[in-house]
């Protein structure tokens, strides 16, 4: 396969920044001329594929949009049916297949997702807080200067700061970001244990059509897209979720099973979660966290579940055995590799230190974004099925210990042996540990296409 | 024996729907309209009846030419096709429907051919024995046990799982004694009903690409 055209593809999709800082921008369109107007000046602030040579710019700007959005910029109808069917509907309408129920339902979210308002996205991303600020200021008085849209709400998110250094933890401790998979013509560094698992064991990219639209997907088909094949192809779908962390119960429930648990605290954080909190996998380092491991990219995501198969190192339950399987349903890992996702979240509110008072009510959490070419069949699956439910992993109703919707009745079971260090155990009566705030899917055209939008071209025929 | 996987029955019925071009609406939309209202979960007319793992009830209309190369082809008729993944004997299960929801089966099956009502139970079974296919090969992902037994273990395992989040660290002697009692509370727990034991969500598919 070709090399992608990088410069066509927004910067977003193909790489994580890595910048400590970002802005997303929430917007509502005004008239959808002045609307377009805006979009082709933004035209030349969007930050693209082109690989930067080492040295990072000072911020980067993107852009995506809701179904919604695309309607008020007045894309020919039979463009707009034919996105796919959960695209259309947007995230609050897929409540009932997402699980988003009880305190995650539509009706607690923030006041700017209940009412149906969002029509864009725009992330901006900085490497110190004034490019930020100074990149910020650009697009506002963009927004001013051609009135084609008002920001409904601005969401501010960046890396957490933890004993005065930048970090890549969250809220509850855990060193996170480690793994996200490797697709073919997509330049990254890449690591044994992207991507997906060959029956040799070594680990190779997945179809180019799992992320963007236009290319062929592990099926060997052209995902389900848009017309024209211009509009779609190079861009792909976000899912924007914003998850609210309740860090005062997560650490007192910590706290009261783990004085029931025989492996310590620590243990018991690892086992939720299927790594060490400073990022050590419990499958390869079931005993004591390893930074050597950590540190080692051949070896911080390069392991599989299939000598585990009773989860004695890593619960089958954990959460990244959760999330991503590998092989832990047989058949060489082959059944998950049209479920994957490409994450490119970042928390946000300030990180407060074990041990010092901590409030659930306080505005903290992770802003969760993910990009995947088909929502429903790589997202939405992997939040109902894997998430949201167990049978996959023969776990019955259980669902992921941390991002579970348990209402206080969940249960979340640690395999163990006959040892002293390493007994099974049962946690019960699980919290809502996590909760949603709100959010929506976007579509993230490419650069082509975006130019196509401003201009009035889009020309289903 | 091809309709059997060990203890699993693998039931494959086709009955011809009554074509009548004077019925408004037609009998196989009928069929659509009785079907598309029926319970689900423990309300479902399978889960009241005996022995059924696993139901499926479609409405074929006929084969669906998809273009050249394929040649087109027709059925003489509309079928009903009744599928089911079920415990032991075909002439029991047959009877156990019969007896537990004659109004549903005589509600769908009175559009059919020749359907002569679950109230003779024996003209009901020669029926639907006249109307069944060879299954040939199937798969049912139930472990060999029946649905008594599937129930009962889930309800063990539940109640064992409660049982031991509710008792980690408790001494050896306690341990022992509340796990008699709860053996013997455990064994005078009537079963959970069929279609009780799986998580309760509105929607069931997602989108049409899955």
């Amino acid at each position: 396969m070709s090399k992608l055209n990088e410069t066509d593809i927004q910067g977003f999709v193909l790489r994580g920044y890595n910048l400590p800082v970002a802005r997303f921008l929430l917007l509502r369109f005004e008239a959808a001329l002045r609307a377009r107007k805006l979009i082709g000046r933004l035209l030349s602030q969007i930050t693209t594929g082109q690989r930067w040579d080492g040295t990072k710019p000072q911020s980067t700007v993107n852009i995506a949009f809701t179904h919604r959005g695309l309607q008020h910029l007045e894309l020919p109808d039979a463009t707009l049916l034919s996105f796919p069917v959960e695209f259309q509907q947007g995230m609050k309408h897929r409540a009932g297949i997402l699980g988003d129920r009880g305190v995650n339902s539509p009706d607690h979210w923030d006041e700017v997702w209940r009412k149906d308002c969002v029509h864009a996205w725009i992330g901006v991303n900085g490497l110190t807080q004034r490019a930020l600020e100074a990149r910020c200021t650009e697009i506002l008085s963009l927004l001013e200067e051609t009135a084609g849209a008002t920001v409904l709400a601005s969401q501010d998110a960046a890396s957490l700061v933890i004993d005065g250094k930048l970090t890549t933890s969250e809220h509850f401790g855990y060193t996170d970001g480690f793994s996200n998979p490797d697709y073919l013509g997509v330049e990254r560094s890449t690591q044994p244990g992207h991507g997906k698992l060959q029956p040799n064991g070594t680990w190779a990219p997945l179809a180019t059509g799992e992320l963007l639209l236009g290319y062929a997907d592990e099926a060997g088909e052209l995902p389900v897209a848009p017309i024209p094949h211009l509009l779609a192809s190079n861009g792909t779908f976000m899912v924007y979720r914003k998850l609210h962390q309740n860090v005062a119960t997560f650490r007192a429930y910590l706290e009261k099973q783990a004085a029931l648990y025989g492996g310590g605290k620590e243990k018991l954080a690892a086992k939720f979660v299927g790594r060490w909190r400073d990022g050590t996998p419990l499958e390869l380092s079931p005993d004591h966290p390893d930074p050597a491991i950590v540190q080692d990219p051949n070896r911080n995501t390069n392991f599989t579940y299939s000598a585990d198969a009773e989860g004695t190192r890593c619960p089958v339950g954990a959460h990244v055995r959760r999330v991503q399987p590998r092989d832990a349903f047989g058949f060489n890992g082959q059944l998950i590799n049209r479920r994957r996702i490409t994450r490119r979240g970042l928390p946000y509110g300030s990180f407060v230190p074990e041990g010092k008072p901590v409030s659930d009510t306080d505005e903290r959490g992770i802003i969760f974004m993910a990009l995947n070419a088909s929502l429903s069949r790589q997202f939405e699956f992997v939040q109902q099925q894997w998430i949201q439910y167990g049978n996959d992993a023969r776990l019955g109703n259980d669902k992921d210990m941390l991002l579970g919707n348990h209402g206080g009745s969940g249960r979340f079971v640690v395999q163990g042996e006959a040892s002293q260090t390493n007994p099974p155990f049962v946690c019960s009566n699980l919290l809502d540990f996590v909760e949603l705030r709100g959010g929506d899917y976007f579509f993230l055209p490419s650069i082509t296409a975006l130019g196509m939008i401003a201009m009035g071209l889009v020309d289903p025929r | 024996m091809p309709n059997k996987n060990g203890s699993v029955y693998g039931l494959t019925i086709l009955s011809p729907i009554i074509d009548d071009d004077k019925a408004t609406p037609s009998h196989d939309l009928q069929i659509r309209d009785y079907l598309a209202h029926l319970s689900t979960r423990e309300e479902s007319p399978f889960a009241r009846a005996p022995g059924t793992h696993l139901a499926r009830l479609v409405v074929m209309d006929d084969v669906i030419y998809v273009g050249a190369p394929s040649c087109e082809e027709h059925l003489k008729s509309k079928y009903l096709i009744f599928e089911s993944n079920c415990d032991g004997n075909l002439d029991t299960y047959l009877s156990g429907l019969a007896s537990a929801i004659p109004d549903h089966l005589d509600a769908v099956w009175k559009h059919c051919v020749g359907y002569p009502g679950a109230a003779n139970q024996q003209a009901f079974i020669d029926y639907m024995k006249a109307c069944q296919l060879e299954t040939t090969f199937f798969f049912a992902a139930v472990n060999d046990k029946t649905v008594t037994e599937t129930l009962c273990a889930l309800r063990t395992q539940t109640a064992v799982a409660d049982f031991i989040a509710a008792h980690q660290g408790v001494d050896p002697a306690t341990l022992q004694r509340e796990f008699i009692e709860f053996v013997a509370h455990l064994r005078s727990q009537p079963l959970p009903r069929p279609g009780s034991m799986g998580p309760h969500r509105d929607i069931k598919t997602g989108g049409r690409n899955e």
